[in-house]
């Protein structure tokens, strides 16, 4: 894989809940930690990137985390609403047409039209905003993330012409560009998001025709004891022993599990993901993503 | 009897909600097939069920259909039901074309409806669009009356209350004066021979389909002139759906994971559902670490004859289950604090592997009704 932090867009997605915005703030670390600047766009209901790294909320403004890397919280009436700028030029007329009650009701008629204004809006910064190097998309889930990277093809059956279609064709462009943007999965070693970063690279293939970038398999349990070590414990009764017997039997069984899931990411997706460790703590915060980065700086090659 | 089995002997409909991922599919699963074992003809109606446990049950992952649990699945699992158990997988798509099916005014409406290039998007992404479907067949099927119990297993959202005003918020953008006011002219034209030269006289139209292409903006009007006369059934239809959610025959049940972030969520949708003045009978931490009986220290190790660096692997690894089980305790107890004394939390172990098949769903509901095997 040629260098991935030299590329403007990096997409990361996987199945809900299992790490995605946690992967993408720890890649972004590491591009920061390489020279890159970086905006994390982060397109969920709830905007969590800040709190992952430990600063204020900057909501639909861009704010700075660390000096290498802001992010933002992109949002469908905002986004709406500078996308809609962009194309009319005067706020006159945004006003007139985009801020009248019975239009925004109907706007939301549109099939895709937030995801139109959305991904406009993080390719827009990969493509036009000199402030950054490159742009993290923390993507929402599988089905939904497929549908937003698609939403340029799916515009472009219904609309040839004008604005939206030139926009669209720039945005597909970018997508499609191996040396400008790459997706990444995210799984954790479990039956269900396996299985689905499995369908998903199929269906991306089909439908989004995008590079893809390293996958990670999150919440990864290395095996830490040998079978005779764990059956060593078990000759006397000691109840202490017993306790902690039982524990290491329980992470073995996970470790076990975390490496037939490997294998199964390996096998189905034709390369291994890059493992990333399950932390034991009791909060996630900025002291993880630091800890997760560096085991990616590890595994990722400049 | 726990108040989960009084709920399964009582009620005709059981939803189960909750964030995703957390195991609504496996808990709804795992109370049909209980009510089934009791003796009750049961369907469970799902939604994107993993594929391991569609497949174990023998469920195929598209087509709408009703598949009755065979007998040779139960005998592989050991078990021998009193009653019926049925599954089914929702398919957003058939359900919308059962419904433009049954509502269209005419057969030529019917046609412009499915032939529709936006249809085939309105119809699978359009906000609501897959639990307003779910609710709908969910309807028809309580309707009919053929089950004793019919367990709804609801979509992952991405914000818990949106399966409650979904049907609200479809219908309001299918029959919305606003797309009537802006396509009036449009809509004047009739439903031959629309042309967007019609949309050119109003300057709000004009101003968007700059925007969005004409095109794009000619075929919404023609969806929206095909739907025209399908919004009263719509509409009858969501009312009927609302008021049998919250009639005595219903039962909600709400799911979660121990996990921070589905707690929060799990929270939320609790007080959504008491203000909107839908009880709440139970609900169910699943995948949760059992608490732990406390981690020995290093030094009691090596006194107890372990070499050094193992007991240093197993001291650590005895205090980072203890952390993950102290977790889970706490989260339990914040999420009952919130629920109350009337709702009962019950709680599943995180099994090592997935539940796929029905010996599995058996072991789930031991924890759930204590008293199953
Ligand atoms: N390597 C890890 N070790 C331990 N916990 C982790 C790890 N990675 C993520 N988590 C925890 O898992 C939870 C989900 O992570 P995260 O929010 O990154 O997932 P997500 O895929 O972005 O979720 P969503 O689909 O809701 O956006 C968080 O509470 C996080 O603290
Ligand atoms: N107690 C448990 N221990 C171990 N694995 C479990 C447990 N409960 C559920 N699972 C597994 O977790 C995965 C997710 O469960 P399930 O499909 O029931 O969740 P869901 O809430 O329906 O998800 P979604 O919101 O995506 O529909 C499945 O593979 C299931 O087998
Ligand atoms: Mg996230
Ligand atoms: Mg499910």
């Amino acid at each position: 894989m040629s260098d991935l932090f030299a590329r403007r867009l990096l997409v990361v997605t996987g199945k809900g809940g299992v790490g995605k915005s946690t992967v993408a703030a720890a890649l972004a670390t590491v591009a920061g930690s390489r020279g890159r600047r970086v905006l994390i766009c982060e397109l969920s209901a709830r905007e969590r990137m800040p709190a992952l790294f430990g600063t204020r909320p900057s909501g639909a403004e861009v704010g700075l985390i660390t000096p290498r890397i802001s992010s933002v919280h992109v949002r469908p009436n905002e986004a709406m609403r500078e996308y809609a700028l962009m194309v009319l030029k005067f706020r006159a007329i945004y006003s007139a047409v985009f801020e009248n009650r019975m239009v925004r009701y109907f706007l939301r008629a549109v099939p895709s039209l937030s995801e139109i204004v959305m991904l406009g809006k993080v390719c827009w910064h990969a493509l036009q905003d000199d402030r950054f190097d490159l742009v993290v998309l923390d993507a929402p889930a599988t089905g939904h993330a497929l549908s937003l990277l698609s939403t340029p093809s799916t515009i472009l059956e219904l609309v040839n012409e004008g604005p939206l279609a030139r926009d669209m064709r720039a945005m597909q462009a970018l997508l499609e560009d191996a040396r400008r943007s790459a997706v990444s999965l995210v799984a954790l070693p479990e039956e269900m998001p396996v299985n689905e970063a499995v369908d998903l690279a199929a269906q991306l293939r089909k439908v989004v025709r995008m590079a893809r970038g390293p996958d990670f398999l999150n919440a990864f349990f290395p095996s830490r004891f040998s079978e005779a070590a764990i059956s060593s414990l078990k000759k006397d009764q000691d109840p202490n022993l017993e306790i902690a017997a039982r524990a290491a039997r329980a992470y073995e069984d996970r470790a076990a599990l975390s490496a037939f899931y490997l294998e199964k990411m390996r096998t189905e997706l034709g390369r291994p993901p890059i493992c990333v460790p399950h932390l034991f703590s009791e909060s996630f915060g900025a002291l993880q993503v630091a800890q997760l980065a560096e085991v990616l700086d590890r595994e990722i090659p400049a | 009897m726990s108040q989960l089995g009084k709920l399964l002997g009582e009620r005709r409909v059981l939803v189960c909600v909750g964030p995703g991922g957390v195991g609504k599919t496996t808990c709804s699963a795992a109370m049909g097939l209980r009510a089934a074992m009791d003796g009750k003809k049961v369907l469970v109606l799902t939604i994107d069920p993993a594929r391991r446990l569609a497949n174990s049950l023998g469920i195929s992952a598209i087509g709408n259909t009703e598949t009755r649990i065979t007998d040779a699945s139960f005998r592989s699992a050991r078990l021998s039901p009193k009653g019926q158990l049925w599954a089914m997988t929702l398919d957003m798509k058939l359900v919308w074309d059962d419904l433009v099916r049954r509502h269209a005014p005419s057969e030529k409406r019917r046609d412009q409806i499915l032939g529709n290039r936006l249809y085939r998007q309105l119809s699978t992404k359009l906000a609501g669009s897959l639990e307003y479907m779910a609710m709908e067949k969910l309807f028809e099927l309580a309707q009919s009356r053929d089950y004793d119990l019919l367990v709804l297993d609801t979509p992952p959202t991405v914000h818990a209350l949106d399966f409650l005003e979904a049907p609200n918020r479809l219908l309001d953008v299918l029959d919305n004066d606003a797309a009537r006011w802006l396509l009036t002219p449009a809509l004047a034209a009739g439903e031959i021979g629309l042309k967007f030269g019609s949309l050119g006289a109003s300057y709000v139209a004009r101003t968007l389909a700059k925007f969005t292409g004409a095109q794009l903006l000619q075929e919404l009007a023609q969806f929206l002139v095909a739907f025209r006369g399908m919004y009263e059934g719509f509409k009858e239809r969501a009312t009927l759906v609302k008021a049998l959610l919250e009639s005595e025959q219903t039962g909600f049940v709400l799911v979660t994971s121990p996990q921070t972030l589905a707690v929060d969520e799990a929270i939320f949708f609790a007080r959504a559902l008491r203000e909107e003045q839908i009880p709440m009978q139970a609900a169910i931490m699943n995948r949760v670490y059992p608490q732990q009986t406390g981690a020995p220290s290093v030094a009691t190790l090596r006194a107890a004859g372990v070499e050094e660096t193992l007991a240093q692997t197993l001291a650590q690894t005895a205090q980072d289950y203890a952390l993950l089980a102290r977790a889970d305790h706490a989260a339990q107890l914040r999420l009952a604090s919130v629920l109350g004394p009337e709702i009962p939390l019950h709680s599943i172990p995180r099994f090592v592997r997935d539940v796929h098949d029905l010996r599995g769903l058996w072991e789930v509901n031991e924890h759930l009704f204590g008293d199953s095997a």
